[in-house]
């Protein structure tokens, strides 16, 4: 039934943005806070990198922390058929791992928090192992039989990330794990139960990771899933990309997950812990990071696609 | 409104060790139209020979020479070359020769 009633500022501002090219895709919370399709740069959109020291020398970067790759600007370009192109016109972002067993491509954007209360994650992706990849040192989890193609058991994992800091500081993560590190199916989506290893414990001298270590959780015994198996759309063969909605909330006001939801599931997250660092950090108040990453299972270059990303809060 | 060329600097290799011979990871860059590579070391070379030639793609997989540009030599700390009309993927092939640690950084700069 339609509602006659005079509209507000706020339900005009909102039906405006929602109406807007571009944002009719998304389902935002109300106060959109970036928009980012990549026709226009990167915006924002940078290799994560560690911490250095006070001489600049990277030598003293966390060696886990110090290759996640540049992104790119891509086209979707591949050897079968040319530009694929993206969602909203030519260009994605595209994260790519090297092709070496537990390399990871990392993307953050950084903010801090204007207000507390729901943060909201949307974005279209779709995820590639490197065509023509297989040598005999990347034996095929299962031969090619028509329809299946081993190339999507040599895509990894990817991960959604956040790095937040109110006073206490914790990080809201969420992966898809499509095989495990034997490139075995898996599918499940996973959320760690350590904080990320920090530059400050290494200084310590507490732990030493090294450069293919995977900096979210290191140990994959940290990691546990909180879904039954998803099963995306791969589409096959590693040359036609197919694009997935996401959506990623949590609560900043709360420091809890709420849900995620990917295409027509959507899983209540609000059980699955945030786990949070003890220790207390200066020149982080109101940190608002998010980042995506792709991490390969086999020496074969991993992709993550992201067309279009937008961040909303209820604010 | 006004709009600004798009630019976007990266760091194709970053404090890194090279060898004797490589290449450098793919990279994607139909959207531009110009760019510029700096080769940027740790220390000037002495005892070696750095030598790096530009390599273009039409997938990421497939590699040759672009065509008309000479190899760069890296023979002072910082050094930097320009390229053009590359098509939608660029990498670097280097090689290594003599004595002493050629170890730095890689950088693309990149315009619409």
């Amino acid at each position: 039934m339609t509602d006659l009633a005079t509209p507000t500022y706020a339900t005009m501002r909102r039906a405006v943005s929602e109406a807007a090219p571009g944002v009719t895709k998304f389902n935002p919370l109300s106060r959109i806070i970036a928009h980012d399709d990549f026709n226009s740069g990167l915006h924002g959109w940078v290799q994560l990198s560690g911490n250095y020291d006070a001489a600049g020398n990277l030598d003293t970067m966390e060696p886990q922390m110090s290759d996640f790759r540049p992104p790119q600007i891509s086209s979707c370009n591949f050897y079968d058929v040319g530009t694929h192109g993206a969602v909203s016109g030519t260009y994605a972002m595209k994260l790519a791992t090297r092709p070496v067993k537990g390399h990871t491509a990392t993307a953050i954007r950084r903010l801090t928090m204007p207000v507390r209360g729901k943060v909201q994650l949307e974005a279209y992706f779709t995820y590639k192992s490197e065509a023509r990849a297989l040598d005999p040192k990347n034996a095929p989890p299962k031969e090619w039989d028509g329809n299946y193609h081993p190339s999507e058991d040599l895509f990894g994992a990817f991960t959604l990330g956040s790095d937040m800091d109110d006073g206490t500081r914790y990080h809201v993560v969420a992966r898809y794990m499509n095989t495990t590190m034997d490139n075995v199916p898996d599918r499940r989506w996973y959320a760690p139960t350590v904080v990320e290893p920090t530059g400050k414990e290494r200084f310590d001298g507490k732990v030493n990771y090294s450069k293919l270590d995977d900096f979210t959780a290191p140990n994959p015994d940290d990691w546990k899933p909180f879904s039954e198996p998803q099963d995306l759309c791969y589409n096959e063969v590693p040359t036609k990309i197919n694009w997935h909605y996401l959506r990623w909330q949590f609560d900043t006001e709360t420091r809890t997950n709420v849900e995620l939801q990917v295409n027509d599931i959507t899983y209540d997250t609000t059980h699955v812990d945030v786990p949070l660092y003890t220790e207390k950090y200066r020149s982080l108040n109101g940190l608002l990071n998010f980042y995506f990453s792709v991490r390969t299972h086999a020496d074969v270059r991993n992709f993550l696609y992201i067309d279009s990303a937008l961040i909303s809060i209820d604010w | 409104m006004t709009t600004v060329n798009e630019s976007l600097t990266v760091l194709i290799e970053r404090n890194a060790e090279f060898d004797a011979e490589f290449v450098t990871e793919p990279y994607e860059v139909a959207w531009a139209r110009e760019a510029r590579w700096f080769v940027v070391l740790d220390e000037a070379p002495e005892a070696f020979d750095f030598r790096l030639d530009t390599e273009i793609s039409p997938d990421g997989l497939d590699w040759c020479p672009l065509e008309g540009v000479s190899t760069h030599v890296a023979d002072q700390r910082v050094t930097s070359w320009a390229v053009r009309d590359f098509g939608g993927w660029l990498r670097v092939r280097g090689a290594v020769t003599g004595t002493g640690q050629a170890k730095g950084s890689v950088f693309l700069v990149l315009k619409a």
